[in-house]
């Protein structure tokens, strides 16, 4: 019995073919239980997230026929299927089109402009099938973020154990599958722990949340101040409060932005021309106005720093043209980051995940090697399957 | 080994010191990225080593080891590492022992020089050994604080300056909060004032040797002069906000001023070196 995968992702579909495919959580049960009975899988669990669609199937029959089996399978339901849409977890995707904070990420060439009419590329030609040990490999690589479109990201791993959990849980999962993905687990456990590939953050919002963590022991009880009404200056609120930072403080022109803000962030809206007064009390000042000029300089902030008595000051001036004046990074206990300077350290962190990746490569290598050979000494032990059937066919193959 | 003396087991240590420099230097180029145990483990067996050392030589004389000036500078060295182990527990903290490293590796090659290490001549003054140990053994403890408070004043001057100019090595290194580096610098700083202090006041109780006024001797005028100089320091920052760069600056300073001065007063001292 051996173990493979076929599927489509972002490497390979635009989103409005992959929607097709995708699998709401309540149908997957439902086809797992054909494709067992269908007898081209003693075992499957089925992957279906924003970025994805995987079967991981254990099958007695020859690679090439499970594929076509498995291809038609895939083909027939994303005829059948209406449009699925980006439902259940996907808004937390740091979709590279959506976040007007990260311009420069190299990994955005996957064909968002798709749309239905997708000449020349059939739903045939996007699906991609692995048999062992590439099929290990792969799955190893999505659990630990690699096949990712943000390499080293975290979401998938959860995504891919709830997938086998539910597999497991409706038994569609035996002895081989469990390994296998118990493995894959395992490694990406290992790789988060011995490398730096899931460190840092590629979103300006998660990076300056990584910044007020290097400068502030801890967040909890930081006042944040928002000035002006930008998306990224929300965002990067949103971040802070998420990760503990104390109150909120909102200062914007438009009043009903800013309260609906204050209210959600359970802060607090301050008429815009009396921002400055707060500036005293808060740690960290996210600017995003529209204003032409600078509205903070260092004439203005020096008499805050001196009564803020050591205090540091996180500034962070997301606005262009530029909020505050450059000089202000001079005054003792001030940390002055504009746009570029947020962007560089969220591209610094991206070549450094780039930089892991090769290790990583070798500790997944390692991994499948092992496994590999696990399996082919394992012999008739492996093909411990659910059904019957299985435990027949495996007596009689040599595995 | 009964071969091997205590000096053998310092000079040991020390290397292991070393090494842990060399090593420090590897992980300050990768910018501190790797949180790795392989120099808590080389200042853990170098503390080892030495803490033998400080035994053979304790037993040997059958006193704290702390009447010389090389069983005093072995003394700071031991306690500087001490109590970086002890930080060192929390993962936030481990990188302490790698800026500290290079210190121990220098004031102990200092240390290893046979000058300083002379058996006091003459007969000994009269002293009640425990509170000549309590004296001793506290001046150093707090000298080794200030030492480690100075370590910690450099990794925040370093730190608050990479964060300050965008360097990316400080986001990405795994080095403490930079707010938290000051408050151990801080800390250290008060806790080596407040162990100074008992100190000088147990010194003050010694038994003197006739016609040696206790205001003429030169380390006495130099250790109040220290304390004056930490009290200030400690003051500035209290009541007139002298925070942040000042008294990261002024703690090392007053580190370094200590470093330099402390062997030479120590050999005119008449108290100190009969």
């Amino acid at each position: 019995m051996s173990v493979v995968v076929i599927g489509l992702s972002h490497h390979t579909a635009p989103v409005a073919l992959r929607e097709r495919f995708a699998f709401a959580e309540a149908d997957i049960p439902g086809a797992l239980k054909v494709l067992c009975d269908s007898g081209v899988a003693a075992e499957a669990v089925i992957l279906s997230t924003c970025n994805r669609v995987e079967i991981y199937a254990a099958t007695t029959q020859e690679p090439a026929a499970a594929f076509a089996a498995l291809k038609d399978f895939l083909l027939r339901r994303g005829a059948e299927t209406q449009r699925a849409g980006a439902g259940d977890g996907c808004q937390w995707q740091p979709q590279p089109k959506a976040a007007p904070d990260s311009p420069r990420l190299e990994d955005r060439q996957q064909p968002e402009s798709g749309g239905a009419t997708a000449p020349g590329k059939g739903p045939e030609a996007v699906i991609y099938a692995r048999a062992e040990p590439e099929s290990l490999r792969h799955l190893f690589r999505v659990a630990c973020g690699l096949d990712s479109l943000v390499p080293g990201e975290t979401e998938i791993l959860g995504q891919l154990k709830e997938a086998y959990e539910l597999a497991r849980k409706n038994h569609f999962t035996g002895a081989r599958l469990n390994r296998i993905f118990q493995r894959a687990f395992h490694v990406a456990k290992h790789v988060r722990t011995h490398t730096n590939i899931q460190r840092g953050s590629v979103s300006v919002a998660s990076v300056a949340v990584e910044l007020a963590e290097r400068i502030f022991s801890s967040l909890a009880g930081r006042e944040v101040l928002v000035v002006g009404a930008g998306d990224t200056g929300e965002k990067v609120a949103r971040a802070l409060r998420s990760r503990g930072a104390g109150r909120v403080v909102i200062a914007s022109r438009t009043r009903e932005r800013a309260e609906g803000l204050a209210g959600e962030l359970g802060g607090r809206a301050v008429p815009f021309d009396h921002w400055a007064e707060e500036l005293e009390r808060m740690d960290i000042v996210i600017s995003s106005t529209s204003a032409p000029h600078p509205i903070l300089d260092r004439a203005r902030l020096a008499p805050v720093v001196e009564r803020r008595r050591g205090r540091p000051l996180l500034l962070m001036d997301l606005a262009v043209p530029r909020d505050m004046d450059p000089e202000v990074n001079f005054l003792e206990n001030v940390y002055l980051y504009n746009i570029d300077d947020l962007q560089t350290v969220a591209d610094g962190y991206l070549k450094l995940r780039r930089e892991e990746m090769a290790r990583c490569e070798k500790i997944i290598s390692e991994n499948v090697e092992a496994l590999f050979r696990q399996n082919a000494l394992a012999g008739l032990a492996a093909g411990r399957g659910l059904n019957l059937s299985n435990l027949r066919k495996s007596a009689q193959t040599a595995d | 080994m009964t071969w091997l003396t205590d000096r053998h087991f310092f000079l040991l240590a020390v290397v292991i010191y070393g090494l842990s420099t060399v090593y420090s230097v590897f992980l300050w180029r990768r910018g501190f990225r790797r949180d790795d145990h392989v120099n808590y483990f080389l200042l853990l067996a170098g503390f080892g080593l030495h803490t033998v050392a400080m035994v053979q030589r304790g037993f040997s004389i059958a006193h704290c080891p702390v009447n010389n000036l090389y069983e005093a500078t072995a003394f700071i060295t031991w306690t500087i590492v001490a109590v970086c182990l002890v930080l060192g527990l929390f993962r936030r903290l481990r990188f302490i022992g790698a800026f500290a490293a290079p210190v121990l590796f220098a004031v102990g090659v200092f240390a290893l020089m046979p000058e300083l290490d002379r058996q006091p001549r003459g007969p000994g003054p009269e002293f009640s050994g425990a509170l000549t140990s309590l004296h001793a053994a506290t001046i150093l403890l707090a000298y080794g604080a200030f030492g480690l408070g100075a370590v910690a004043a450099v990794m925040f001057l370093v730190e608050q300056h990479d964060l300050k100019f965008h360097k990316l090595r400080a986001v990405l290194s795994l080095l403490p909060p930079v707010q938290r580096l000051e408050t151990i610098a801080v800390r250290l700083v008060f806790a080596g004032f407040v162990l100074f202090t008992v100190g000088l006041e147990a010194g003050r109780y010694l038994p003197r040797p006739a016609g040696v006024a206790y205001w003429d001797d030169p380390k006495v005028v130099w250790s109040a002069f220290l304390w004056l100089v930490y009290l200030a320091l400690l003051a500035a920052r209290q009541m007139f906000a002298q925070r942040g760069r000042r008294f990261a600056y002024g703690a090392v300073g007053a580190f370094v001023f200590l470093l330099l001065t402390f062997w030479g007063t120590n050999l005119l001292s008449r108290l100190h070196h009969p």
